[in-house]
């Protein structure tokens, strides 16, 4: 479902003026992104390929699921484009019983569904507004909620019998860089992680795990980054240390400019945060009782609350929390505020997770830019 | 469907045929309502270009470059890991390379992370 068949492939060349033959001289890259699940209008494209695709926020807005097709799309590589038929899982290391699945195998495990929110480590890290940075541009809608069906991992280690030595799980992917030196994407988690609630998922919203988001298996680790639910997973391994990748060693972490990554804290379970989503920046409303709305999310604390101050921050009051809650996922928020006079108002919203943690006003940078959790404002109009 | 099909197509014939690729579509005009670019999804003219259209978009499209802000520091890491993970580039280009990313790319002016004492950030 989210390849064009050759047909239509040549059809869109068509319409864009090309031959077969130019076609076919299409880089990998532009023919992987001729797919029907283009950007589209619901995203922003911050990077052709890889695709670096981020959610409008008045998209995210609209519903409590994030539809796949608008759902941010980040990868670190090429997108591979893998048979489900052919496609094959391996649960190898540090195990009493190594095991090779196919797609089919998996499904006939105890199935497991869940709703999580993932973000992208990098969520914001255009709004740091660092002179110096590296990375995809981010601002806030590297965020999305979907409903992730497939097995627990658990179910697949117990199976395999983890050995008592191993301590982590090694997450490995299918793709890889075109530059033959650089390391293939990996990252590892804890095995308490991995046995608690990560999740082995082939469905997202009720249909077939996309392609750009991992099909046709991925992990997700909930209340982690995004870059810890590894997409296109092909191995796992039951490992003592955690790896020292690239991807785990020196990406992804707290570091500073001069500091060595490897000694800075891993990047991980993801910072509360909230996300206004109603009213849309610039927007134009009447006097009165105005609604505004959101989600607000948190790492493993959970959400306690979100608070919204329509006066520079002196006052904030409680915002109602609303709709379907799930561990591990946003919950929405909406409060009503009373603005009886004309003019430019600033809103805030500021949510604070079940250990007493508050957004700050403004997080403190880092080199890579990850974790910015400051509070969101919108300046809106009242007529 | 068919604009973004059509922008998509027209940029990586560009990229095949090593011309300059195409202008990126504007949010803002008709026809192009469907495709949503933040960055200019070509390089900067100017000596070193093709240098960079030759090494980097090999595995990357140009946005990835113009939309970075880098002092000189962080651009010899990015090519020094670039060339370690094998990307083909002698010293003349690397030095090329770099007066045009440094050049065309430089940092702006914003702020630079405080480190707080110790030298990293709280984990979360």
């Amino acid at each position: 479902m989210n390849r064009l068949t050759r047909r239509a492939f040549l059809a869109a060349g068509a319409r864009a003026g090309l031959g077969a033959a130019a076609l076919a001289a299409l880089p990998r890259w532009t023919r992987a992104a001729l797919a029907p699940d283009a950007p589209g209008a619901e995203r922003i494209v911050r990077n052709d390929w890889p695709e670096h695709w981020e959610t409008t926020v008045e998209a995210l807005g609209r519903s409590f699921l994030t539809p796949e097709r608008a759902f941010f799309v980040r990868s670190h590589f090429p997108v591979p484009r893998l048979d489900a038929g052919a496609h094959r899982l391996e649960v190898a290391g540090l195990v009493r019983s190594s095991r090779t699945y196919a797609l089919d195998e998996l499904r006939d495990l105890p199935a497991a569904e869940a709703v999580h929110t993932l973000e992208c480590a990098g969520n914001g890290r255009g709004l740091y507004h660092l002179a110096s940075t590296s990375g995809t541009q981010w601002e806030r809608g590297a965020v999305g909620t979907a409903r992730w069906s497939g097995a627990r991992l658990a179910t697949l280690l117990e199976r395999a019998g983890v050995r008592p030595e191993a301590r982590h799980v090694w997450l490995e992917a299918a793709d890889a860089a075109p530059l033959p030196g650089a390391p293939r994407f990996l990252r590892s988690i804890p095995l308490g992680k991995a046995m608690d609630d990560a999740l082995l998922v082939w469905g997202m919203n009720g249909a077939p795990l996309p392609t750009l988001h991992g099909g046709p298996l991925r992990v997700i680790v909930p209340g982690w980054y995004g870059m810890a639910s590894t997409k296109w997973v092909t191995r796992i391994r039951a490992e003592a240390q955690p790896s020292d990748n690239h991807f785990m060693a020196k990406g992804y972490r707290y570091a500073y400019p001069g500091a060595d990554p490897a000694a800075a804290p891993p990047v991980e379970t993801v910072r509360v945060k909230s996300l206004i989503t109603r009213p849309l920046e610039g927007a134009h409303l009447a006097r009165g009782s105005v609604r505004v709305a959101g989600f607000a999310w948190a790492g493993p604390a959970g959400l306690d609350g979100v608070e919204v101050s329509s006066d520079g921050g002196r006052n904030w009051v409680a915002a109602r929390l609303t709709g379907e809650e799930h561990a591990l996922a946003w919950r929405a928020w909406e409060a009503d505020l009373d603005i009886g006079a004309r003019g430019t108002v600033t809103l805030a919203a500021r949510a604070t997770d079940g250990a007493g943690e508050a957004q700050p006003e403004a997080a403190a940078a880092n080199a890579g830019g990850y974790g910015n959790n400051s509070i969101h404002r919108v300046t809106f109009h009242v007529e | 469907m068919a604009p973004a099909l059509v922008g998509f197509a027209l940029a990586g014939l560009a990229l095949a045929s090593s011309h300059p690729p195409r202008a990126p579509d504007n949010p803002h005009t008709p026809g192009a309502a469907r495709r949503q670019v933040a960055y200019p999804a070509t390089l900067a003219p100017g000596e070193g270009r093709v240098l960079a259209e030759q090494h980097c978009l090999m595995c990357h499209s140009a946005m990835l470059i113009t939309q970075q802000h880098k002092d000189s520091t962080g651009w010899e890491k990015t090519l020094a890991l670039m060339e370690k993970w094998s990307a083909p580039l002698d010293s003349a280009g690397h030095r090329n390379l770099h007066a045009y990313l440094l050049r065309r790319y430089g940092p702006r002016s914003g702020h630079a992370p405080d480190a707080p004492p110790g030298g990293v950030q709280r984990t979360p």
